[in-house]
């Protein structure tokens, strides 16, 4: 099993060093020659390893320390060994702020990376931007972040306002004797949800899918059970629910199943792409047919991405399936920073931050990066993820040549 | 206005109501024996839950016969933190002190926790858990009503063990009045020690329901136990019916609320309600008037 | 008394020159934090250690002293800078008018049940904030940026907030002198006999808590403008008031000088040890038994136990001397005395008497 992996592996990045996505690995191993003599370089990380933020937070820790292990693999950043100095915050803001001040003006770290969460990213970068530093992130994408207006941020994954644009397609072009008739928009009280959810319910309508429940609720709900019974009774054929994590999805498929409601088609915005711990919270029967938005999955065929794949499930075992996607804004990160360092020739912050506003576009596992000036990327393809079976997948953009069909309708739960 | 819909929210505010009645109960009674607040309560039911969820995933341990052996290990949980902590204060700001004990309390088990089980949320699997069956329109979760009988069992167990035994007579006498309970040859130590025991033994019950209902992880403590705290102010604090009554009434207004009206009010709506009773009965609504200043 | 003076100045010398001495950012970051947290623990002190009502709702204040600077700063259209540092006040004051109504509604319940309601109470005030438009909801609010450099940046925050401590000790010192002062320790002595006495307990009590409020305002408006962006889970947030009760208690509850070293010692403790340990469940348990350990054993907090210490020792040497003189008869008390009871400031005691 290991010699296969191995193998494997070999002819992946055989193939991707053919293709000309490959920036980092190039630049990392022609760079690898002067690696004997140089220092390592420190970067810098404040992440909630407990608290709130505390899951996300440690998949963000894999993600960051697996990109680590893999360029020193590859030689270092420009021959330098990289070094991670990674501080907990306790998903508290006031800790955030001191972290990256601690990080820049004690341990000297050369390059900053985004905590978790774009609740703390504001106040990091806000202080950070006072020493000159970029900060690159790869989970804040709320609007707030980009317009506070500020120079050194840079977010390396999706805006949240589209993610659902590819979902929204799929459905209104499905035959009108197919399309569902009517749709439920249940979501939290979020900055991350509510415009996602918001875009596509217009667009919906148009095609006559009727719209018979649409409420918002309050993040720290005390019972999901009659939220879901409500949403239920309004018997939709189409669920669309603005959710953040594991436990709401998770509250809202027990109780539908509880009541004997399947819809035909169910999309959550966050919490089915956690991998095991969405599985192991729902059970993999139950997550059969469940749908969610984002940039990335495990199978994705970016042949970056599948290196980082295979790197995981080596090291913290499981099934590409399993690969939380925090794991791969995580390793983006690390990705966008070598590829800005390789192409300034060095850890100058203000070259970096001039180079990743140069509209230059870049290679990542989640795919292409470009920042427009606000520091958002602009170049993200949006896909829905499935669960088929025991298998995440993806099946929109229905054109794209890596996508599925969409199973659907939904199984029945349990099916 | 969709009536199923509405009966639903009806039901699911006592099934799932019930059950933080059961985890408030223990603190209540905790309270109105030993003037002390538990803090620790909410991670409490959540180590009683992650019992269950160890008992399963190790043993195969179906969760309701892993009871038979969570709650009595609960109940020494509560025992030795009595015993090794809660009973040493006193004092007239033994209350306030209560709170910081059992907050560092809570803090030490959170961070065992985390270590033990990860911080990524888990939940209680069983082939029961998401079937149901149907009266009319209205569907019933099994492990809610199994929740719901639960809790009433409990409850009225400790109810005769208040009013029908020699135990339960001392434990109302230190309700009333430690040092006259004292006068009169009670134990006033050992009621407080089991008293504690007791509290925290019910969420191994509620802490099982909680996790077979909710996916969770350590840090679920803390939405659980702000809410504890406000069901037994409604209730008034030490009253065992107070907290029954304010436990499901939490649930159920938050519930019919978010039907009638939206889901963003449910939260709110409940704590308005709290605060307009609280204006008419400062002791809340079966506390003892001695609770009210004047 | 001379020595006593002499101490707080030397104290306030320090603190002054603090940041001409340590210019390193991080650590002026966490002084800035530990300035705001002591101004709170003081100012909390002065209602709940005088009064004997524990209040565990002041985020409400500090949430709603960081909403004012955020909305106002925001809508008034005000320039980055120097200029924003005048709403800390008005942070302040609009604290202070909320504390009114809030301590009306919760202050006719006895101490215990006091606690909680002003729990419920900052939930209302936190799942206002999430869910009114004005507040900006769960995205919350950036305020103008401040670009001051970071060698710098920290420094007037600094000032600012040193001056909120030494408002809220000034405030502190003063009341517990005032005939206010002793209502409020009368009705924590008891309550029944201060109204006996005739002392309006209610006007009182809402009086001390609403004086409390304006300092734990002003601290929520600071660190809004120091961070830079709210959201209503962080300045509205639960944990606050365990940490500025547990800072108090750990000092010496109704004492002077506790709160501001409960104050210090733990934000700054609990700042450098979290940056030190980078394992969040490791530091939740050392926190925790380092916690335990302080409350079982100096249980009236270590500015009470240290005094107790040096009187005690004090005592012992002068029994022993006046043992050698007279054999026995009125010895005087002994050392191995009960010891006062559990969260009872000595001073305080003796100040209700006096």
């Amino acid at each position: 099993m290991k010699h296969g992996n191995r193998r494997y592996l070999r002819v992946l990045s055989a193939t991707s060093l053919a293709g000309a996505s490959l920036v980092t690995m190039v630049g990392a191993s022609g760079a690898s020659a002067r690696s004997h003599a140089s220092s390592p370089v420190k970067i810098g990380i404040s992440l909630s390893l407990s608290g709130d933020f505390s899951a996300d937070g440690q998949a963000f820790q894999q993600g960051y320390k697996l990109w680590a292990a893999d360029i020193n693999r590859a030689g270092g950043l420009l021959g330098h060994k990289v070094v991670l100095d990674i501080k907990s915050d306790a998903s508290s803001p006031t800790q955030v702020v001191t972290n990256y001040q601690a990080l820049i003006s004690n341990d000297h770290v050369a390059l900053t990376f985004g905590p978790f969460s774009s609740l703390l990213s504001l106040p990091a970068a806000k202080a950070v931007s006072r020493y000159g530093y970029a900060l690159v992130e790869g989970a804040g994408g709320a609007p707030s972040v980009f317009q506070a207006g500020l120079h050194n941020v840079f977010d390396v994954s999706l805006p949240v306002a589209d993610d659902l644009m590819p979902f929204a397609k799929w459905v209104t072009s499905l035959p009108a004797a197919k399309r569902p008739k009517t749709v439920a928009f249940v979501t939290s009280n979020d900055p991350f949800t509510e415009p996602q959810v918001t875009t596509i319910e217009p667009l919906l309508r148009k095609a006559h899918i009727k719209t018979v429940y649409n409420h918002v609720f309050p993040a720290e709900v005390t019972d999901y059970t009659s939220i879901a019974d409500a949403v239920a009774a309004s018997k939709p054929q189409a669920v669309v629910l603005g959710s953040v994590d594991v436990p709401t999805v998770s509250a809202f498929m027990q109780a539908f199943e509880q009541s004997g409601f399947s819809p035909k088609v169910f999309i959550a915005t966050g919490g089915p792409d956690q991998g095991s711990t969405f599985i192991k919270s729902v059970g993999l029967k139950n997550a059969n047919g469940m749908m969610v938005p984002n940039a990335w999955y495990g199978g994705s065929a970016n042949p970056l991405s599948r290196v980082m794949v295979a790197q995981y499930v080596k090291k913290y075992g499981g099934t590409a399936s399993q690969v939380s996607s925090d794991v791969a804004e995580a390793y983006s990160v690390g990705e966008v920073v070598a590829q800005a360092v390789k192409a300034t020739g060095g850890f100058n912050n203000q070259k970096i931050i001039k180079y990743l506003h140069s509209g230059v576009t870049l290679q990542s596992v989640q795919g292409p990066v470009r920042f427009n000036g606000l520091g958002e990327n602009t170049v993200p393809t949006a896909f829905t993820f499935q669960w088929q079976g025991a298998k995440f997948v993806q099946v929109n953009p229905v054109n794209d040549r890596n996508s599925v069909r969409v199973l659907y309708p939904k199984p029945a739960w349990g099916k | 206005m969709n009536s199923v819909a509405l009966l639903s929210a009806a039901k699911d505010g006592i099934l799932t109501g019930s059950v933080y009645a059961l985890m408030a109960t223990g603190l209540t009674l905790v309270f109105g024996v030993m003037d002390i607040i538990n803090i620790a309560q909410g991670i409490l039911v959540i180590l009683g839950a992650y019992l269950s969820y160890a008992l399963q995933l190790h043993w195969h341990i179906d969760l309701f016969v892993g009871l038979l052996i969570t709650t009595p290990t609960m109940f020494i949980v509560g025992v030795v933190i009595e015993r090794a902590f809660i009973g040493r204060l006193k004092g007239p700001e033994k209350t306030a002190m209560s709170i910081l004990v059992t907050y560092a309390v809570s803090l030490l088990i959170e961070g065992g926790l985390n270590m033990i089980f990860s911080v990524n949320d888990v939940q209680l699997q069983a082939s029961y858990v998401s079937k149901s069956f149907a009266i009319g329109q209205v569907h019933f979760g099994f492990i809610y009503v199994a929740g719901f009988i639960l809790a009433a069992v409990l409850l009225g167990a400790l109810y005769v063990m208040l009013y029908r035994t020699r135990f339960g007579m001392s434990v109302r006498a230190s309700l009333a009045d430690q040092a006259s309970a004292a006068l009169v040859g009670i134990d006033v130590r050992r009621v407080s020690t089991i008293t504690f025991g007791i509290g925290v033994a019910v969420t191994a019950a509620g802490g099982m329901i909680y996790g077979a209902t909710n996916s969770f992880n350590a840090s679920s403590s803390y939405d659980l136990i702000s809410r504890l705290l406000t069901i037994i102010v409604l209730g008034g604090m030490g009253s065992l019916g107070g907290a029954m009554v304010a436990g499901i009434a939490m649930v159920f207004i938050g519930d019919v609320v978010g039907v009638v009206w939206s889901p963003v009010w449910s939260t709110m709506a409940y704590f308005v309600v709290l605060i307009l009773v609280l204006l008419w009965r400062p002791q809340g609504l079966f506390g003892r008037a001695s609770a009210r200043v004047a | 008394m001379r020595a006593r003076n002499l101490w707080w100045l030397v104290a306030l010398a320090a603190f002054g020159v603090f940041p001409l001495v340590v210019t390193n950012p991080t650590y002026t970051t966490i002084a800035v934090f530990s300035v705001i947290f002591m101004a709170c623990a003081s100012s909390w002190n002065m209602f709940s250690g005088y009064s004997g009502y524990i209040a565990l709702g002041s985020a409400a204040f500090y949430g709603s002293g960081a909403y004012t600077m955020a909305l106002l700063s925001i809508h008034l259209h005000m320039a980055p800078g120097a200029a924003m540092f005048w709403l800390v006040p008005l942070g302040g004051l609009v604290a202070t008018v909320l504390a009114v109504p809030i301590g009306w509604i919760a202050l006719r319940v006895r101490r215990h049940t006091f606690v909680v309601i002003t729990i419920a109470i900052f939930f209302v005030f936190q799942l206002s904030a999430i869910n009114f438009g004005f507040t900006g909801g769960t995205s919350g609010l950036n305020l103008p940026f401040i670009t001051w450099g970071y060698q710098y940046y920290n420094v007037p925050f600094y000032y600012v907030g040193l001056g909120l401590v030494i408002f809220a000790t000034a405030l502190s010192a003063l009341v517990r002198r005032s005939r206010f002062g002793m209502q409020l320790l009368a009705i924590r002595d008891d309550e029944d006999r201060a109204l006996g006495l005739g002392v309006r307990t209610h006007a009182v009590k809402v009086t001390g808590f609403a004086l409390s409020a304006f300092t734990v305002g002003a601290a929520g408006a600071l660190y809004a403008m120091f961070v830079g962006q709210i959201y209503p889970q962080f300045v509205y947030d639960p944990m606050f008031d365990i940490s500025i009760a547990l800072m108090t208690f750990l000092g010496g509850l109704g004492t002077l000088t506790g709160p501001l070293l409960g104050g210090l010692v733990l934000e700054a403790g609990q700042q450098y040890l979290t940056i030190q340990f980078s394992n969040g469940s490791l530091y939740l348990i050392l926190f925790g038994a380092l916690f335990l350990l302080v409350i079982m054993f100096m249980p009236q907090g270590v500015v009470v136990y240290i005094r107790d210490r040096v009187t005690r020792r004090a005592e012992r040497e002068r029994a022993a001397v006046s043992a050698n003189d007279a054999a026995a008869g009125d010895a005087p008390p002994p050392a191995g005395d009960p010891p006062a009871p559990a969260g009872v400031a000595h001073d305080v005691a003796v100040g209700g008497v006096a």
